[in-house]
């Protein structure tokens, strides 16, 4: 009984500890920078309405503003009417903090753009490292070929790796050739995943060799085994290579940073938190946290649709 | 439907032969059962013939021509496999499917969603799933189409393992223990099953097993391998009856052969140092070995060859087994006696035992069958 509650005591503070980064960037995604500074609000904040001084600044009228709108306040000073309008601004900039940084999140950075170069560049990185990936797990697994076994090391061996080693590298031939600041930058170094290929085949090991006699019997190529036996017989294994590939490049803020020095049309979701990065003016904390919310909700969202065949796939149950 | 000829073939796994020339005739529609312990190469001569693995040397020919070195698929040969490798992400309809839709559909027609629409594709998909019918129909699983393998038992996914084998008439089946996986009492049933199988769709049948049962019971002729050399191959009853090895009389039959050491010297045969028969100039003295199976053994009160004690008894109803220890002798002998019998035999019993010299198989110190002493034995015996 009192093990019970250790264990559980333990969890708790574990999850405690997992889950704070989450929390903070989610109530601050909901709070005004006031309420952001003096660390009060609680989780929502209070909500009370709060004005945008940027909003408000760049509706401050300049001398030829205010003489062309001086007919609609006769008899008033310059300075007066001045006043009318930045109190006419201020009400029309003023917002809850929750409205105020979520659309700061849109339209400040272009969110939407960042959002789908994210899925272009996760999505063509995981279909390129399937098409690469399958084909090499099954030879490794399942074909015997003179030299398999140093192949295999090789893979081990480039698992090792670490990206930031050979990033420099990396770039200067990506540079020579000129394809910085290109989507294929942004893919082509991760096409071909040791991993992938590393996970794949530990899981073409449990598929017994029948299957592939049998498939072989029937009339298939080996090819057409790969895609027609190997890959729906995978599909846990698979989601769980999705899930690793996907979560590192939609995560990556790395990579993107170096390729993409130009146009910030290529910019991935993680890129887009540097809009918010403090200048001389400070950091916007709030609509940093709110991108960062809408960045990482995708994921959680997949993981929480998947939850299951993803665990099934980790612990790589076999077929019985 | 065609015949199968294997000539001289061996294969070799690095230092490890696993097959010393193997050389077996198998006529159209005949249904050959190769059997042997493990590890005798059975396994590999079926892939060797099915194109799963290629010989190191010899020839495979199906219907007279050479497929030596052709792919597996090429061969137009079923198979059944152990585990039954049936698709898992297929259900029983697309499974039987398979080898049809590999044959006589294109890639472009095999395609999701644009392949049914393609010129063609929509005759040959009715087609196959007609196919796909009757051979369910015939294997009586046309209730289970729609499910997955994963929601069958062991005996159903066998026979849509079966199924899948069947339904394109291929030019011999290939049987790789489909019943092992099976329990006791479905195995005898699938085993008529299967026998009845070939009656009906007049095949050539290539059985692969390590159960005596199943080969004795379905084949027309039975290959008994060992050390990856096939001994004999024949029919079942004389595979049983007139085995040429004593490799092969030890293998088939159970409870296994009575092997008791005779002594021919001076045209004398002697067992225990009692005369069975006189022997003359057919072979050369020495010891020989006499196979004698339980059956062959009678219980005996009036001068018996051999005395003993009942050592061990397996009572199964319709026979008794008994182990006797034989007097003076570390051998044990077995005696199938009948059920009216069993009175006779108890725990601890001495017994008589005798044998009609007619039914004892001799062979030589190295195991091989010497017929003509056997012959010289009972004459001599005769004339006695």
């Amino acid at each position: 009984m009192t093990r019970d509650v250790w264990k559980h005591l333990i969890l708790v503070i574990g999850a405690i500890i997992v889950l704070a980064p989450f929390y903070m960037m989610l109530s601050y995604s909901f709070k005004s920078p006031g309420e952001i500074d003096r660390g009060v609000g609680g989780f929502f904040g209070a909500q009370e309405m709060m004005v945008d001084p940027r909003c408000v600044k760049l509706r401050d009228p300049n001398r030829d503003e205010i003489a062309a709108v001086a007919p609609q306040y006769p008899g008033k000073t310059d300075s007066e009417i001045r006043a009318a309008i930045m109190a006419q601004a201020e009400i029309d900039c003023s917002m809850r903090p929750v409205v105020f940084n979520y659309s700061k999140a849109f339209i400040e950075a272009p969110l939407l753009r960042y959002l789908l170069n994210g899925v272009i560049v996760t999505a063509s990185i995981f279909i390129v490292q399937v098409l690469v990936a399958l084909p090499a797990a099954y030879a490794l697994a399942k074909l015997k070929f003179w030299g398999r076994e140093a192949v295999f090391g090789l893979v081990l061996f480039c698992l090792l790796i670490p990206v930031h080693a050979i990033a420099l590298p990396l770039y200067i031939m990506l540079a020579k050739v000129g394809l910085t600041n290109t989507y294929a930058a942004l893919v082509v170094p991760w096409t071909i995943s040791v991993f992938g290929i590393f996970l794949m085949r530990q899981f073409f090991m449990t598929v017994p060799d029948d299957l592939i006699d049998a498939a072989r019997m029937d009339g298939m190529t080996e090819f057409a085994i790969v895609w027609r036996v190997m890959l729906p017989t995978a599909i846990p294994a698979l989601l769980a290579f999705a899930i690793f590939s996907i979560v590192a490049h939609w995560n990556d803020y790395f990579w993107p940073r170096i390729v993409v020095t130009g146009s910030r049309d290529l910019f991935t979701p993680p890129l887009g938190l540097r809009e918010f990065k403090g200048d001389a003016d400070g950091s916007f904390f709030g609509p940093m946290m709110a991108t960062a919310t809408i960045i990482v909700t995708p994921l959680i969202v997949a993981f929480l649709v998947a939850q299951r065949r993803f665990i099934e796939g980790i612990t790589l149950s076999g077929m019985k | 439907m065609a015949g199968l000829s294997i000539s001289s073939v061996t294969k070799r796994f690095g230092d490890t032969e696993v097959l010393k020339g193997v050389t077996l005739d198998v006529a159209d529609a005949e249904f050959v059962s190769l059997v042997g312990p493990s590890g005798c190469g059975k396994s590999t001569l079926l892939r060797i013939i099915a194109g799963l693995e290629d010989p190191t040397s010899g020839e495979i020919a199906i219907d007279g021509k050479g497929v030596t070195g052709m792919r597996a698929a090429a061969r137009n040969l079923s198979m059944v496999f152990q585990s039954y490798a049936l698709y898992p992400h297929l259900t029983v309809a697309e499974n039987i499917a398979v080898p049809l839709r590999m044959r006589s559909l294109t890639a472009a027609q095999r395609l999701p969603l644009i392949g049914p629409f393609l010129p063609g594709a929509k005759e040959q998909r009715a087609e196959i799933a007609s196919a796909v019918q009757d051979a369910a129909d015939m294997l009586e699983i046309s209730a289970l189409l729609d499910r997955k393998p994963g929601q069958l038992s062991g005996g159903q996914r066998q026979r849509v393992a079966l199924g899948r084998a069947l339904v394109r008439e291929p030019a011999a089946f290939l049987l790789d223990e489909p019943l092992s996986n099976l329990d006791a009492k479905l195995r005898v049933q699938t085993r008529a099953e299967i026998a009845q199988l070939h009656r009906r769709l007049n095949a050539t049948f290539i059985y692969v097993t390590h159960d005596q049962v199943e080969a004795m019971t379905m084949s027309d002729r039975i290959a008994v391998m060992m050390g990856g050399e096939i001994l004999q191959c024949d029919a079942p009853s004389v595979i049983y009856e007139d085995p040429s090895d004593i490799r092969v009389a030890e293998f088939i039959g159970s409870p296994k052969i009575n092997i008791l050491p005779v002594e021919l010297a001076n045209a004398e045969m002697t067992l225990f140092g009692r005369v069975l028969g006189h022997a003359a100039e057919v072979a050369q003295a020495g010891i020989y070995q006499l196979g004698l199976r339980p059956e062959a053994l009678k219980l005996m009160q009036a001068e018996p060859v051999m005395t003993g004690t009942v050592a061990h008894m397996e009572n199964l109803g319709s026979e008794v087994y008994a182990q006797v220890a034989l007097a003076d002798q570390t051998a044990r002998v077995t005696l199938r006696a009948a059920p009216t019998e069993r009175h006779k035999l108890h725990l601890g019993a001495e017994v008589g035992l005798g044998f009609d010299l007619n039914d004892g198989l001799i062979f030589d110190a190295d195991g091989k069958r010497r017929r003509r002493l056997e012959v010289a034995v009972m004459r001599e015996r005769e004339v006695a």
